[in-house]
């Protein structure tokens, strides 16, 4: 083992430049891998971390109705298995001030009674009932008004200082979300305004698992809390996914994909590296080394070359990741991974290193078998075949260097890998991030066949007499809560009659409803609730329970498919509250501006039908960094292939391009040749990701992210030419350098190479 | 018969300083088409850097030379390719040939970069058979013999019919057999007109040149008769 490190570490520093540019291979790929694991370790594990830090309680009951909180307190010792309580009095639409900001969103929420609190504080300290005039403000807010602990708030009139910034993972933050919360200790209140009333309490269970029994005794004793509502942590987890849970399984999904493609160019790259020794492997085994030894060696100078590279790689990713993961953490209210991280970083640089020592130490071990005369002969050369007498010119240099190319195999294999696993995961980035934007802006994709809504229902037949307008309907929109799992929300959408005239996502199974007692259920509501065909759905509203038969599942990516389609007469049954607005579908070759334009000026203006995602600039923003950081990385890994491919050619062909240019090749055939060599790498390479994108990476970045919808992720012919000719340029470029490095060198100093 | 090369007062130094060293040093030369000049010399004296600026591919401190009338201490890059895609063959010791060809793909190389391809691959088909390559023409260089490679190495150099053959201790990687089958070779190539410049060490060079020049201090000078 001695003699074999020592033997490695003699190689790897007789030839610097090589090992340099294998170093560099090593460290793009761990910073693809590092920058992978920090955002999908991140965003797989904020919402447990911040939930624990913050001590979520186990439940939240909200009320209408303001009681005191003895009332309440009642009412919450009936229940069985409750381990701790507080009661707050949360006050809505606060207008808040401070640092040249102001919102009218604000929601005060008086820390009323109980010690535990639901949030995180994670700068200052928390408020108490002996300070006054002290509060603590949450950190979306903190952020968008540019407040820090000491600054002063404006409360209405009232003055306050920020004690402490928290989070609190009950909900995204401001301004993703409506309100900014902030804070505040009841002692001072009551001491200027009487004990103050609670509408809001918190519950922490002895055992969470008991939560079904405990929300059913609630609601038996809730007699005297108006419209009580219940969100349990699993509610609050459906919550944020609805505001970006779709993205953010995307992008971890994203992320475990490149972990992939990192790993397999890593082991392409170390592959390679040892095809190009195959010789001295030869006169090694002639030297009397054994296989073993042989073998050992490799892995030994693999390992050695990787672990520092791989340390500063994967490092580099995860500080380039870190900054906007936490972005956009924060703005779900979550927590970073902080030291948490560390373990896992660590073990992505042991992996890098296993990965790159198997890679080193198989190919030697298959090789060191081989007779080692055949392997000082040709190494991996194919063997010819067999021709005809024929002798033909060849096709030219660009040919030329192609075979030259396709002559080491398993190093054009290893090539045409390490780029197609790039070509793949930058085709996969693209698409997210098409797909994305349609998402936010094309209804088409939900399903959605109408172009408008028009609050008025009475102008039915005014707007239906617009051209192109092809059809007008009622539609109702509601939210509930599942009767048997409280915290789980649905959404109703209900048309009279048929609802694929209007609203028509992909049938995965049954029908379409047809009755006034059926449902069709988005695939994501029935994964959620465990609902098949012919189960039974039972929908909390407002004011009763609506049941619905499930007759059919959707492929809806609508509020992430936790919606069901029905006809009007049990809803408005159970919620006679609720209105109707009108759906217009157009034609299809109908201008929507210009029916935009008419439809507004017969005094009915009408509203564009919206995407699934949050509109929400900044968070879209915070999403656009993550995926330019992550495209960057592979971008940069996948120059490197390529540009090693090369070199490794041209070093290679050191001698073969100077005998060219000594029997007369000139600067455009030594050009003609690389551009062979890089077309013969190049090629194959788009074809191989472009296969492997549209047939492994987009189904299963689709399934990882939603197994409940079918997504487009698969690329376009846009996004295909992109990438195409991006990786055109690449190798064109990389074939003028090289072409450049050949011409520089006279040619003796290439014909002594051998 | 023509000059065909003509070169005088040639100078080539290396190094500075305490280790400059002028390997040539007012060398002349001259071969006329149709004969085989041979140089010898020990190890180090300076043969093979003479035969690289004979063929531009290193470049003269001092001196004059013309190839097949073109004078290669002046002539630019590109032209100095031009003048060896279509004057000078070059045979080296270690043969050269690029491995992932054939023999008869290795043969037609030069052919390519003149744009004769069609001319080309009839000439170097000829070679083959002229020179009795044919099986190694459909073969890899690994898997012939030595003296196969120098002779596919030696069609090599004559398939655009060149003036001047230049060739570099063509022998020294062979056995005896085939070192004088290549010589031979090398003499048949001078008597169907070219010029040929032998560099070598091997002894047996001076039997079938019709000069054998010795390369001392830089210069060179008649040798005895062997």
């Amino acid at each position: 083992m001695r003699r074999a490190l020592g033997l490695a570490v003699a190689r790897l520093r007789a030839r610097p430049g090589r090992t340099a540019l294998a170093g560099l291979g090593i460290l793009a790929a761990g910073a693809m891998a590092g920058a992978a694991l920090t955002v999908s370790f991140g965003l797989a594990t904020g919402f447990d971390r911040a939930a624990d830090r913050a001590d979520l309680p186990d439940v939240i009951a909200r009320f209408d109705n303001t009681r005191t909180p003895a009332f309440v307190d009642r009412r919450v010792r009936a229940l069985p298995d409750v381990a701790a309580r507080s009661f707050r009095l949360e006050i809505t639409n606060v207008h808040l001030s401070g640092n040249g900001h102001r919102s009218g969103q604000g929601s005060l929420e008086v820390l009323v009674a109980g010690r535990r609190r639901g949030y995180a504080v994670v700068a200052g300290r928390d408020v108490s009932d002996r300070r006054g005039g002290e509060v603590v403000i949450e950190r979306g807010l903190a952020d968008q008004f540019g407040l820090g602990v000491g600054d002063k708030l404006h409360i209405g009139q009232l003055t306050v200082r920020v004690a402490g910034i928290a989070v609190g993972p009950d909900n995204v933050a401001f301004p993703l979300a409506r309100t900014a919360r902030v804070y505040v200790p009841s002692g001072p209140l009551a001491a200027r305004f009487g004990p103050a009333p609670v509408n809001v309490a918190e519950l922490w269970l002895r055992d969470p698992s008991k939560l079904d029994e405990v929300l059913t005794q609630a609601r038996a004793v809730s007699y005297g809390l108006r419209d009580l509502r219940f969100i349990t942590r699993g509610g609050v987890r459906a919550t944020l996914d609805q505001a970006a849970g779709l993205i953010v399984a995307l992008l971890s999904a994203f992320a475990l994909v490149t972990l992939g493609a990192a790993a397999l160019m890593l082991a392409a790259s170390a592959s390679a590296e040892v095809q190009r020794r195959m010789r001295t492997i030869g006169v090694q085994r002639a030297l009397g080394f054994t296989r073993g030894q042989v073998t050992l060696q490799h892995g030994v100078e693999g390992a050695l070359l990787a672990l520092p590279a791989a340390a500063a790689g994967v490092a580099a990713g995860a500080l380039a990741a870190g900054g906007p993961t936490s972005d956009l953490l924060a703005t779900l209210n979550e927590l970073p991974p902080g030291a948490a991280l560390l373990p896992w970083l660590a073990l992505a640089v042991l992996a890098i290193v296993a990965v790159v020592a198997a890679a080193s130490a198989w190919p030697a071990w298959r090789a060191a078998g081989r007779p080692a005369t055949e392997v000082m002969r040709g190494g991996d050369l194919g063997r010819p075949r067999r021709r005809g007498r024929r002798v033909s010119s060849g096709g030219g240099y660009f040919a030329l260097g192609a075979r030259l190319a396709g002559a080491r195999r398993g190093r054009l294999l290893a090539t045409v890998a390490a780029l197609g696993a790039a070509v793949a995961v930058v085709l996969l980035m693209l698409s997210l991030a098409s797909l994305l934007d349609r998402l936010k802006e094309d209804p088409a994709l939900l399903g959605k066949r109408y172009t408008f809504t028009v609050g008025d229902v009475g102008a039915r037949q005014l707007v239906g007499s617009v051209p192109g307008v092809a059809a007008v309907g009622e539609r109702y929109q509601v939210d509930g809560a599942d009767a048997f799992a409280l915290g789980s929300p649905v959404r109703l959408i209900a048309y009279p009659g048929d609802h694929t005239r209007f609203e028509s996502p992909p049938l995965a199974s049954g029908r379409r409803v047809r009755a006034a007692n059926e449902a069709e259920v988005g695939q994501g509501l029935a994964q959620a609730l465990g609902l098949d065909l012919g189960a039974t759905l039972a929908v909390e509203l407002q004011g009763g329970e609506a049941r619905f038969r499930v007759v059919g599942i959707d492929r809806a990516l609508d509020n992430e498919g936790r919606i069901a389609f029905v006809q009007p007469g049990r809803v408005v049954r159970a919620d006679p509250a609720v209105n109707p607005v009108l759906a217009v579908r157009l034609t299809e070759d109908a201008d929507p501006d210009r029916v935009a334009a008419r439809l507004t000026a017969l005094g009915v203006p009408p509203q564009r039908a919206g995407g699934a995602t949050t509109s929400n600039a900044a968070f879209l923003g915070v999403l656009a960094d993550v995926l330019r950081v992550l495209a960057g990385l592979t971008g940069v890994v996948c120059l490197y292939a390529l540009v090693q491919g090369l070199a490794l050619t041209a070093r290679e062909r050191r001698s073969t391009v100077a005998v060219l240019r000594a029997t007369g090749a000139g600067q455009r055939e030594v050009a003609a040749l690389f551009a062979g060599a890089a077309v013969a790498a190049v090629v194959p390479a788009l074809l191989v990701g472009i296969a492997v994108h549209q047939w492994l990476l987009a189904p299963a970045v689709a399934h990882l992210a939603a197994g409940y919808a079918d997504l487009p992720v698969g690329a376009g012919a846009p996004e295909i030419l992109v990438v195409a000719l991006g990786l055109a340029a690449l190798g064109l470029g990389a074939a003028a350098w090289m072409t450049r490095r050949a011409r520089r060198e006279p040619v003796v100093v290439g014909l002594r190479e051998e | 018969m023509g000059v065909v090369v003509r070169a005088t007062g040639l100078v080539k130094v290396y190094g500075a300083g305490a280790a400059r060293r002028r390997v040539l040093d007012g060398a002349a030369l001259e071969v006329a088409a149709g004969e085989l000049v041979a140089v010898v010399g020990p190890s180090g004296s300076g043969k093979s850097t003479l035969l690289h600026v004979l063929a531009g591919l290193d470049r003269l401190d001092d001196g004059a030379i013309e190839v097949a009338g073109a004078p290669v201490h002046r002539l630019g890059e590109r032209a100095l390719t031009r003048l060896r895609r279509d004057q000078i063959g070059l045979v080296f010791q270690s043969f050269h040939l690029v491995p992932e060809l054939t023999g008869a793909e290795n043969v037609v190389l030069p052919a390519r970069a003149n744009g004769g391809g069609a001319a080309g691959a009839t000439r170097a088909r000829a070679l083959i058979e002229q020179l009795g390559l044919v099986d190694a023409a459909t073969r890899r260089p690994a898997e012939l013999s030595g003296g196969e490679q120098q002779r596919l190495a030696i069609a090599r150099a004559l398939v655009n019919e060149p003036a001047l053959v230049l060739a570099d201790e063509p022998t020294g990687n062979l056995d005896d057999a085939a070192g004088a089958a290549v010589l031979e070779l090398l003499r048949s190539v001078a008597v169907g007109g070219r010029a040929v410049v032998l560099v070598t060490h091997d002894p047996r060079a001076g039997a079938v040149a019709d000069r054998t020049l010795r390369l001392v201090e830089g210069r060179l000078e008649a040798a005895p008769p062997a």
